[in-house]
């Protein structure tokens, strides 16, 4: 599995304002499989998401990104398989706005700490093609339609071959058909590069286009049963 | 600075307003430079063109050229003492006097053996010693319309003196112009009666027996100790060439005006940028949250800030301290005779370095702020 999660708990707060966002959750996501979370707002699909991604540390139980338990790494450790094996696909995107789309991709290999040559734009023009964005690599943010931003935060998220990508309501700026070709292209990628997905949404209508779902609420997960569309 | 780099250029209308700022505040400070350096070249450049090591004043905490009096037996005696090459006699005195034009005249008039080390060379006309009462004027009195042949007479002591020769340099103390005249006419003027002897008659022998100073050139090695074993056996308070400028009260104090202005300007400097990278990063607050969460690591970051600082501040130094020496070159070129101004590359540089650690330390200040800044804001419901 490239995601296993362990009865996991996480408690917000203090005293009477401990709120239990996540209540002894576990679920795992294999290679190339688009999970998704579906739930209303509050019912903790952020806080899965920041655990999975060790941008918020459990209250209890174990979470293994691939053959790592990232639970019981320090932060310096959790940064670099955040960098590594991780890969962000947010809300809005959340582009750099100083930087070109090549830039956006090629900035996830600098954070390595290498500087990027030409076989690192190679890969990142095949991405943004994959994505139907390469005739826009020189562009920058604010010259791209917020369906074309998620394009470019997806190619962004598969620059650094991670073994899990983890998506934050990606269609909520969108209208249905785009969010829907969003979705669709995220599953195909997921399948194409053999990287497992966890995807949380507050939109019932995206479901058809994932390989699964569970439901969420108040913390604590339930199976959907998902009807899949014709793809 | 994959980031930093990119940022200058997106953000460009931002960096160069800023950028603009450091520059002027570093052309500011070269100018200053400028001015400071003609300061204190102004102010001092007699002591600053002798050809001493070391000034021997009469024995005082605080001593000074005016004050001091010193007599044969110290000059002979510090001659006497091992590592001196030269230890003679100077006469230094302010006096007010008059041309043959019936024109104001103030200058120091210093007393110096012809042929001695401290003997000076005309640039036109001729030395000290051709005749009993000739002297040698420098570049300001020349400046003023003073030129060989011109007879001066003192006020008081009504001694007169001719302008044999011109030394085309600036030779000052206190921003007055030095004029040389031989040690025993400078002996007469400043220890003898109104008008000199009296026809037919010699100034006694005393009068020849006392100075302002000993002008000392010591040899590299003789060592602090051995010049206060002198100074306690001879009378005397040795200080070096350097440290003689402090005898002058105008130049403490222009030395200190100048100082505290470049020092305001070096804070300033250092106040603005910090506020600007702390704004810049709280703006940035998002973006920085952004690439934690793809995994960039704090050192990363902070790396990326400074060097942006280091970038920023560069370039508004090489084009503040180019326009201020090229401005300033223009100012001395086009401004009235002996107006001060000087640049000493070593001051120059001193001043652009200062502006760049104070400039590096505000940039720093954003240091924490981004430290602090948490990944998880990168999802959208903590953003």
């Amino acid at each position: 599995m490239s995601l296993r999660v362990e009865s996991v708990s996480l408690v917000l707060g203090d005293g009477d304002e401990q709120v239990r966002a996540l209540d002894n959750v576990s679920l795992s996501v294999a290679p190339g499989e688009l999970l998704a979370v579906v739930g209303p707002s509050g019912s903790g699909k952020s806080s899965l998401l920041a655990v999975c991604g060790g941008l918020r540390r459990p209250t209890s139980g174990r979470i293994h990104v691939a053959d790592t338990e990232i639970t019981a790494l320090n932060p310096e450790q959790l940064t670099r398989v955040r960098r590594e094996r991780i890969g962000f696909v947010f809300q809005q995107s959340n582009l750099l706005p100083a930087l070109t789309v090549l830039d956006q991709l090629l900035l996830t290999v600098h954070l390595r700490g290498t500087t990027p040559g030409a076989a690192d734009r190679d890969r990142a023009m095949v991405l943004l093609q994959q994505v139907g964005m390469e005739s826009r690599s020189k562009r920058r943010p604010a010259e791209l339609s917020g369906g074309e931003r998620q394009r470019v935060g997806i190619a962004r998220a598969l620059m650094s071959s991670p073994s899990l990508l983890l998506v934050d309501e990606p269609t909520s700026m969108l209208d249905q058909g785009r969010g829907r070709q969003i979705v669709s292209l995220l599953r195909g990628q997921c399948h194409e590069h053999r990287v497992a997905a966890l995807m949380v949404t507050h939109d019932p209508d995206m479901l058809m286009y994932v390989d699964r779902a569970v439901h969420i609420a108040d913390g604590r997960l339930e199976q959907v049963e998902v009807a899949r569309a014709a793809h | 600075m994959f980031i930093a780099v990119r940022d200058l250029v997106y953000a460009k209308g931002r960096f160069a307003l800023m950028g603009l700022v450091v520059a002027l505040v570093a052309y500011l400070m070269t100018f200053l430079s400028g001015l400071s350096g003609g300061l204190i070249s102004n102010n001092v450049s007699g002591l600053i063109a002798a050809p001493v090591s070391h000034f021997a004043f009469q024995f005082d905490d605080r001593p000074t050229f005016r004050s001091s009096l010193v007599d044969r037996g110290m000059w002979e005696g510090w001659q006497a003492r091992s590592g001196v090459r030269h230890s003679e006699p100077l006469g230094h005195t302010s006096f007010n006097g008059r041309n043959q034009r019936d024109e104001p005249l103030e200058f120091v008039l210093w007393g110096v053996n012809p042929g001695s080390f401290l003997d000076i060379h005309a640039t036109t006309g001729a030395g000290l010693g051709a005749t009993e009462n000739g002297v040698v004027i420098s570049r300001l009195l020349a400046d003023r319309g003073v030129k060989i042949g011109d007879t001066i007479t003192l006020d008081r002591v009504l001694t007169e003196l001719n302008v044999v020769g011109v030394i085309d340099e600036e030779r000052n103390y206190e921003h007055t112009p030095i004029v040389f005249a031989t040690l025993a006419k400078w002996q007469e003027a400043t220890y003898g009666p109104p008008g000199g002897a009296p026809p037919g008659e010699k100034l006694p022998d005393v009068v020849f027996n006392f100075a302002s100073v000993v002008a000392l050139d010591l040899e590299p090695g003789v060592t602090p100790e051995q010049i206060k074993a002198a100074d306690s056996d001879l009378g005397t308070t040795t200080l070096t060439r350097e440290g003689s400028f402090q005898t002058s009260p105008a130049y403490q104090v222009e030395v200190f005006t100048v100082a505290a202005i470049q020092a305001f300007l070096v804070v300033t400097s250092a106040v603005l940028l910090g506020a600007f990278f702390l704004i810049w990063t709280i703006q940035r607050t998002a973006e920085i949250g952004l690439v934690k969460a793809l995994g960039a690591s704090n050192g990363y970051l902070l790396r990326d800030s400074l060097g942006q600082a280091l970038l920023l501040l560069l370039g508004g130094l090489v084009v503040g301290v180019g326009l201020g020496l090229v401005s300033g070159m223009a100012f001395k070129a086009t401004a009235a005779a002996g107006t001060p101004f000087q640049f000493q590359p070593m001051t120059v540089a001193l001043s652009a370095l200062l502006l760049l650690v104070a400039g590096l330390l505000g940039g720093a200040v954003s240091i924490r702020r981004i430290a602090s800044v948490e990944p998880l804001i990168a999802l959208g419901r903590d953003r």
